[in-house]
C-alpha cells in the first residue's frame, strides 16, 4: 500500500518536473534577444556564419527535438554544456555549488527554528504581556525587511563602517570558505549570511506559531487537558505545540525545499556565496538555457520532494488527515 | 672616446638585463565578476580574453606591443617580415620563421598555418562571413564549414612561404589576421570550438587550466624563445592567474589590500572612485579608449524617422552630464561624431553644440526646442532600452529625462546586459532608441563607418543586425566603397574621404554620440611597468609584480 | 490603532508627494539634475560633487533641510520626494498582488481541500508547478516580451509600463504558499469531529462549507493578508533589484533601493531610507491585521454555534 502511494507520488513528481522543463524551454525561446546562436556567433557575424552556428549547435532543429536532446544530455548522458561558456559542463558546476547552499540553509534553519519556537512559545505563554508585545513587534520588524536590503546593510556595517571596531573585526571578507578547508573560517564567514537569512523566517514562524498556539489553547481538547489537571507548561508542550506544529512543518518543508533549491538567490548574490542561488542568478543574467534548465530542475526536484515529504508528515502528525488520501 | 661609449652601452645593457632579471618572476593576479566564454582564440570575441590570448598565441603578423599610438602598427610575428601587398592588393606572401615550437613541443610548420585558416571556418569564427570569406575559397567554406579547404586561398610553398590570395583587395587584411582570430594553432587541433580545453600556442605563456566558475591560469611556455620582441616580448611574471566570482566593491577592497593586481571588469564602482583617487593616486592609470558610447536612433520608425526629432535630441543632450555619470570629467570626452579621437581619418567635428566647431561645449536647448517644434513629435511615446551593467542604467535614465524635457513621453527599460545588445539589433523588437557602446576591432575607420552604418549591415528580423539605427543611404554606401578602394593605393587620400564620410554620418544624426570613454585601471601597489596598448589595453607580458 | 494611524500617515504622505515636490523640495523628482546646485547656509553647493582628481562623482548627502532632505541619487534627484512618489507604486503593487494572491489561494485551497480526490490532485500539481517555477525567469522574459508588444487580452491592452504587470506576476507567485496551508486546514476541518457530526446529521455540504469551513479559511486569510502584503512588498523590491518591475523614471521603494545600491558606501541614506519605509509600512500593516482579526475573532462564532 505504502509502496503504491510512493509510486504515485513519484509519478506526480515526474509530471511536475516535465511540465516545468517544458515551460522553461518555451519561455526561453519566446524571449526576444535570447537567441543563443546570435550570441554564440558574436558581434557582427554575417547571416551565413549565424546559420552555420545555428546548425553546429543543433539550434536549427524543431523545438521538440531540441528539447529531447537537451533532456538526454542533462539526465541520461549528463554531459550538457553551456551555451555561453561552450564546453563548460553544467552538472559538475551545479554539484560544486550545492555544499555552499546547504551550508547556508542548514545553519540558517537551525537558527530560525530555535529562535522561532522560543519566541513563539514564550509569547503564547505570556500572551497579552509586555514581553509578548515586544517579541511580536520584533518578529514583525524581522519579517518586514527586504532580505537583500538587510544583507546590504549588514555588509555596510560589518565590512565597512564598523569593520575596524571590536564588534566586527572578526568578520572575514565576503565569500565562502569550504568546511573541509578551514572549519573556523567557514563558520565565521557564514555567521552574517545565516543571521540575515534567518531573520525573516524567525519573524514569520514565531508569529504563525504564536497565533496557532493561542488558537489551540482555546480548543476543546486543551480544555480537557486542563481539566485533567495538567500544568500550563505541559498543556503547551504536550498538546498545543504538537497541534500547532502542523502548519509550521508544512511551512518549513516548503521553505527549506525552496531555499536548498536556490531560493536563497539574493542572499547568495549579496554575500558573494557561490551557491546554487548564485548559479541560478548568473544563468538568468546570462540567459544561458542549459544552466537555467539545470538549476531550475535541481531546484524543482528539491521543492517537489519537500512537498511530498510535507504531505507524508501530515499523515504522521495529524491523525485526522489520515485516510484523506 | 668611442670605447668608453661602448663600455657604457655594454654596462647599460648588463644593467638592463639585471633589471629585467630582478623583476622576473611572481604571479600576476587578475580578477573579475564572471568568466567570458570559450578560450578558443579563433572563437572568443571579448576584450577581456583577447588581452590574455595575445600573450599565448601568435599570428603571422601582430600589433606592436607598446604604449601609445605605435601600438596600432603591424609588425612581423611568426612571419619574418610584413609583406607588401602584390597583384593590386590581392596577394600577400609571408615567410614563416624557422625553429619555433608550440607549447606542446611540436614545431610550427606551413601546414599549421594552412590548417589554422581553414579552422576559422570550421569553428564558425564570428567574422568568417564578414572578413575571412574574402580569402579565395572562403565563400565555399562558409556554406560547408565541416569540409573547408582553401587550396587556392592559402598556399604553403616548399621554402616555408605562405601565399594568401584574396578575392578582392582589402586594405584591412593584415589587421584582420593580426587579431587573436589569426592565431596559428597546431594543425591537429580539433575542428570545433574547444570551449574549456586549452589549445597549444607559441607565446611566452601557455594556458594551463580553465574553469569558467573559478579561474583561467596561464604559465610560462617552456618552449618559448624570443623571436620578435616587438610582437611577442618575453614576459616578466611566471604565471597569470585570472580568478572569477569577485564583484566590483569587493575587488576594489582586495586590490587595495594587495590580494589582486587588477580588476578586469570594465567599470569600477563609481562611488569608490573618489576614495581610490585620493588614497591611491599612484595605483590609477587612465587611458583613452577607441570607443563610442552612443544612442542609436531608429531612423525607420517614429518618432526618430523624423530628422528634426533626431537633431533635437542631439542638440539637447548635455554630453558633459553623461561623462559625469560615467565617472567624472577625466574619464571621458564629450563627442558628437562617429570616429573616436586619434583614429585614422579623425577630424574633430561637432555641429550639435552651442558654438558649432571642433569641440562640444554646451547643449543648445533653444535650437533643440525649435527642431522639436518642427518635427511635430511632441507627446510621442518613446522607450529607451538600456542594459543593467555598470553606469548604463543611469545613462538610460538620463537620456529618458532629456527626452521628457524635449516633450516626448519617455520611459527607460532596463534589460539584462546579455540580451540587450541582441535585442536592440533585431528590427522585430521595434526599438526606438537605446544606449550602447562600440569598441574598435582594429584602427580602420571602416570599423565604425562601414560596419555600423551601411545598408549591408541591416538584416531584418535577425538578432545580428549591427546597423542598429537602420541607417541606409545608397550614396553614403558608395562613398564608403570608394574610400575602401582608395585605402589600398593611397591611404592618405582615403583618410580624407573617411573624414568626409564621418561628417556625413554625423550630420544624418542616426546616432546621438555621447562620449568617448577612457579606461581606468586600478592596480595593486606592487604592479610595475604599466604599458597600455590602444588595441589590447594593459599588456601582461610587459608588467612585473616584483 | 497606532498602527492604523501610522498607515494613514504613510498613505497620506505618499498622496501628498506632488505637493511635497512642488512646495517643499521644489524640484522634479523624475528629471535628472546633474548640473544644479542649491544654497546651504548661504553657500552654493553642487548637487553632484566632483572629486578634485576629475573622476569620482558623489551626489549631495542628506541636508536635513527642505531641499534634498535625504540627499540626491545618482541622477541628482531629491530622494525624499522620490520615496513619497515611490511609496504610491509600492503600496499599489503590494495591495493589488495581495488581493489576487488571496483570492486565488482561498479558492484553490477550499476547492482542493473540500472536494478531495481527482480535483485535489490536479490542483495540487498545478500548485507544485507554480511553486517550483523560476519566478525571475518568467519576470525577465515577460518584461522583455512586453516592452515591444505590450499585452493584448481581448479588448484590454496592457502597456509595458503598466503596474498591472508586476502586480500580476507577484500576485501569482505566492499562491501556493497560501493555498497549501489552506488546503491542509480545510482537509483537517473536513475530517474534524464537528464536521463529521454535521455530515452524519445530514447537513448539506454547501451549508457546512459556508458555516464551518469558510469562516475558518477567512480567519487564516486575514492572518495571511498582512504577511502576504509584506512578502509582496519584499518581492517587488527583489524584482526591482533585478531591474524588473517599475521602469525609470517612475520609482518604487524597491527601485530606489537599487539606485542606492551603487552609492551604499558613500551615501547609504539613499538605500537605507526606502528599506526603512518598507519596514515601517509592513509593520504597521501587520499590527492592523492583528487588530482586525481580534475584532472579528471568528473562532468565537464556531464555539457559539456548537
Amino acid at each position: 500500500m505504502i509502496f503504491l502511494v510512493l509510486l504515485r507520488r513519484l509519478a506526480e513528481m515526474v509530471f511536475v518536473l516535465f511540465s516545468i522543463s517544458v515551460l522553461v524551454f518555451l519561455i526561453f525561446f519566446a524571449t526576444p534577444g535570447a537567441d543563443p546562436a546570435a550570441r554564440i556567433a558574436g558581434r557582427g557575424a554575417s547571416p551565413a556564419t549565424l546559420a552555420a552556428v545555428r546548425h553546429a549547435f543543433g539550434l536549427d532543429q524543431p523545438l521538440p527535438v531540441q528539447y529531447g536532446l537537451m533532456m538526454k544530455h542533462l539526465f541520461i548522458t549528463q554531459d550538457l554544456t553551456s551555451f555561453v561558456n561552450p564546453g563548460q559542463l553544467v552538472i559538475p558546476a551545479v554539484l560544486q555549488a550545492v555544499p555552499v547552499t546547504l551550508s547556508l540553509v542548514f545553519g540558517a534553519a537551525v537558527i530560525w527554528l530555535i529562535f522561532a519556537v522560543a519566541i513563539g512559545v514564550t509569547a503564547a505563554a505570556l500572551r497579552g504581556s509586555v514581553i509578548d508585545r515586544s517579541l511580536m513587534f520584533l518578529a514583525m520588524a524581522g519579517v518586514s525587511m527586504p532580505v537583500f536590503w538587510l544583507g546590504e546593510v549588514a555588509n555596510l556595517i560589518t565590512q565597512a563602517r564598523f569593520h575596524n571596531t571590536v564588534l566586527f573585526s572578526w568578520v572575514p571578507a565576503l565569500g565562502y570558505v569550504p568546511l573541509t578547508q578551514n572549519p573556523l573560517l567557514w563558520f565565521k564567514s557564514l555567521v552574517i549570511p545565516w543571521t540575515v537569512l534567518a531573520v525573516t523566517y524567525i519573524g514569520l514562524y514565531s508569529r504563525v506559531l504564536r497565533a496557532n498556539l493561542v488558537e489551540a489553547l482555546t480548543e476543546d481538547y486543551i480544555r480537557t487537558a486542563r481539566a485533567k489537571g495538567l500544568s500550563e507548561r505541559q498543556v503547551i508542550f504536550r498538546h498545543a505545540l504538537r497541534m500547532s506544529l502542523i502548519t509550521l512543518v508544512s511551512m518549513f518543508g516548503l521553505d527549506f525545499g525552496a531555499l536548498v533549491g536556490g531560493g536563497a538567490l539574493l542572499i547568495e548574490v549579496v554575500c558573494a556565496l557561490p551557491g546554487v542561488g548564485m548559479l541560478t542568478y548568473q544563468a538568468l543574467q546570462n540567459l544561458d538555457l542549459p544552466f537555467i534548465m539545470a538549476t531550475v530542475m535541481y531546484g524543482a526536484i528539491f521543492i517537489v520532494a519537500a512537498n511530498t515529504v510535507v504531505d507524508m508528515l501530515y499523515l504522521l502528525i495529524d491523525p485526522r488527515a489520515r485516510g484523506a488520501r | 672616446m668611442k670605447t668608453i661609449w661602448l663600455i657604457a652601452a655594454a654596462l647599460l645593457a648588463v644593467m638592463q638585463a639585471a633589471h629585467a632579471q630582478n623583476h622576473r618572476g611572481g604571479t600576476l593576479k587578475l580578477v573579475a565578476a564572471s568568466s567570458d566564454g570559450s578560450i578558443d582564440p579563433q572563437v572568443n570575441y571579448t576584450d577581456q580574453y583577447w588581452q590574455l590570448f595575445i600573450v599565448a598565441y601568435d599570428g603571422l603578423v601582430a600589433f606592436r606591443k607598446s604604449a601609445g599610438s605605435s601600438s596600432n602598427d603591424i609588425v612581423p610575428d611568426l612571419a619574418t617580415s610584413v609583406p607588401a601587398p602584390q597583384d593590386g592588393g590581392k596577394t600577400y606572401v609571408f615567410k614563416l620563421r624557422q625553429n619555433i615550437k608550440f607549447s606542446n613541443g611540436q614545431p610550427v610548420t606551413p601546414a599549421d598555418v594552412v590548417a589554422s585558416f581553414e579552422r576559422l571556418f570550421k569553428v564558425n569564427n564570428p567574422n568568417a562571413g564578414s572578413w575571412y570569406n574574402n580569402i579565395v575559397g572562403g565563400d565555399k567554406c562558409l556554406t560547408a564549414p565541416a569540409t573547408c579547404t582553401l587550396p587556392d586561398g592559402v598556399v604553403a610553398g616548399d621554402d616555408g612561404t605562405i601565399t594568401i590570395h584574396l578575392v578582392k583587395p582589402n586594405p584591412e587584411f593584415l589587421y584582420q589576421i593580426a587579431l587573436p582570430f589569426g592565431a596559428i594553432l597546431p594543425a591537429a587541433t580539433p575542428p570545433h570550438d574547444m570551449g574549456t580545453i586549452p589549445i597549444p600556442g607559441t607565446g611566452p605563456y601557455a594556458i594551463t587550466s580553465y574553469d569558467p566558475q573559478k579561474a583561467f591560469i596561464l604559465q610560462r611556455n617552456p618552449y618559448f624563445k624570443v623571436f620578435s620582441p616587438e610582437a611577442q616580448p618575453d614576459g616578466y611574471v611566471n604565471e597569470i592567474d585570472f580568478e572569477f566570482g569577485v564583484t566590483g566593491e569587493n575587488a576594489v577592497t582586495a586590490i587595495e589590500n594587495g590580494q589582486y593586481d587588477l580588476d578586469m571588469d570594465p567599470s569600477l564602482p563609481a562611488d569608490r572612485l573618489a576614495e581610490m583617487s585620493t588614497r591611491f593616486p599612484r595605483q590609477i592609470y587612465i587611458n583613452p579608449l577607441l570607443a563610442d558610447y552612443y544612442a542609436p536612433m531608429n531612423v525607420n520608425i517614429p518618432p526618430f524617422s523624423n530628422l528634426n526629432a533626431r537633431l533635437a535630441v542631439n542638440y539637447a543632450l548635455n554630453r558633459r552630464d553623461t561623462v559625469q555619470i560615467y565617472g567624472g570629467k577625466n574619464l571621458g570626452v564629450p563627442a558628437c561624431q562617429i570616429l573616436p579621437p586619434g583614429f585614422p581619418g579623425y577630424q574633430p567635428y561637432c555641429p550639435y553644440t552651442k558654438n558649432p566647431g571642433p569641440k562640444w561645449t554646451a547643449p543648445d536647448l533653444a535650437k533643440a526646442q525649435s527642431y522639436m517644434q518642427k518635427s511635430g513629435m511632441a507627446g510621442q511615446k518613446v522607450t529607451v532600452i538600456t542594459d543593467d551593467e555598470g553606469v548604463d542604467p543611469a545613462l538610460g535614465t538620463y537620456l529618458g529625462s532629456v527626452l521628457n524635457q524635449l516633450g516626448f513621453v519617455a520611459t527607460t527599460h532596463v534589460l539584462s546586459a546579455n540580451i540587450q545588445f541582441n535585442y536592440i539589433q533585431n528590427t522585430n523588437n521595434k526599438v526606438q532608441i537605446s544606449i550602447t557602446l562600440w569598441y574598435d576591432d582594429y584602427p580602420a575607420p571602416s570599423d565604425f563607418l562601414n560596419v555600423l552604418l551601411t545598408c549591408g549591415q541591416i538584416h531584418p528580423g535577425s538578432d545580428n543586425s549591427v546597423n542598429i539605427a537602420g541607417y541606409c543611404n545608397k550614396q553614403y554606401d558608395a562613398k564608403v566603397q570608394a574610400a575602401l578602394r582608395d585605402a589600398i593605393t593611397d591611404p592618405a587620400k582615403a583618410n580624407t574621404e573617411w573624414a568626409a564620410i564621418d561628417k556625413q554620418a554625423t550630420d544624418a544624426a542616426a546616432w546621438a554620440t555621447l562620449f568617448n570613454p577612457k579606461q581606468l585601471d586600478f592596480v595593486s601597489a606592487r604592479l610595475g611597468n604599466y604599458t597600455f596598448s590602444e588595441q589590447f589595453h594593459l599588456l601582461f607580458d610587459k608588467v612585473w609584480v616584483q | 490603532m497606532l498602527a492604523f494611524a501610522i498607515l494613514i500617515v504613510i498613505i497620506a504622505a505618499c498622496l501628498a508627494a506632488p505637493w511635497y515636490a512642488q512646495n517643499i523640495s521644489q524640484s522634479d523628482p523624475f528629471a535628472s539634475n546633474l548640473d544644479g546646485s542649491i544654497t546651504l547656509a548661504g553657500q552654493p553647493v553642487d548637487i553632484m560633487q566632483s572629486a578634485d582628481t576629475g573622476f569620482g562623482v558623489t551626489p549631495i548627502g542628506p541636508t536635513w533641510t527642505q531641499k534634498y532632505f535625504l540627499g540626491a541619487d545618482d541622477q541628482g534627484r531629491d530622494v525624499a520626494a522620490r520615496i513619497l512618489f515611490g511609496g504610491r507604486n509600492s503600496l499599489l503593487i503590494a495591495a493589488g498582488a495581495t488581493l489576487i494572491c488571496l483570492t486565488l489561494a482561498g479558492l484553490i485551497g477550499i476547492v482542493a481541500g473540500f472536494s478531495g480526490g481527482f480535483v485535489d490532485s490536479i490542483l495540487a500539481r498545478i500548485l507544485d508547478i507554480l511553486w517550483a517555477f523560476p519566478v525571475y525567469l518568467l519576470a525577465i522574459s515577460l518584461s522583455a516580451v512586453l516592452i515591444s508588444r505590450g499585452l493584448k487580452l481581448g479588448p484590454v491592452t496592457i502597456d509595458s509600463d503598466s503596474l498591472l504587470i508586476p502586480i500580476a506576476i507577484i500576485g501569482i507567485v505566492y499562491v501556493p504558499y497560501v493555498a497549501r496551508p489552506i488546503r491542509g486546514q480545510v482537509l483537517s476541518l473536513a475530517r474534524s469531529d464537528f464536521v463529521l457530526a454535521a455530515v452524519c446529521l445530514g447537513v448539506p455540504r454547501a451549508r457546512i462549507l459556508w458555516k464551518d469551513i469558510l469562516p475558518n479559511v477567512i480567519t487564516t486569510l486575514i492572518v495571511f493578508a498582512p504577511l502576504m502584503m509584506a512578502l509582496n512588498m519584499l518581492t517587488e523590491a527583489a524584482l526591482s533589484f533585478l531591474s524588473i518591475g517599475v521602469q525609470p523614471p517612475a520609482a518604487s521603494w524597491g527601485t530606489i533601493i537599487l539606485d542606492g545600491e551603487g552609492l551604499l558606501y558613500t551615501r547609504p541614506a539613499v538605500a537605507i531610507a526606502p528599506g526603512l519605509a518598507i519596514m515601517l509600512t509592513v509593520v504597521a500593516l501587520n499590527f492592523l491585521g492583528d487588530g482586525v482579526r481580534e475584532a472579528f475573532d471568528p473562532r468565537a462564532k464556531i464555539r457559539v454555534q456548537k
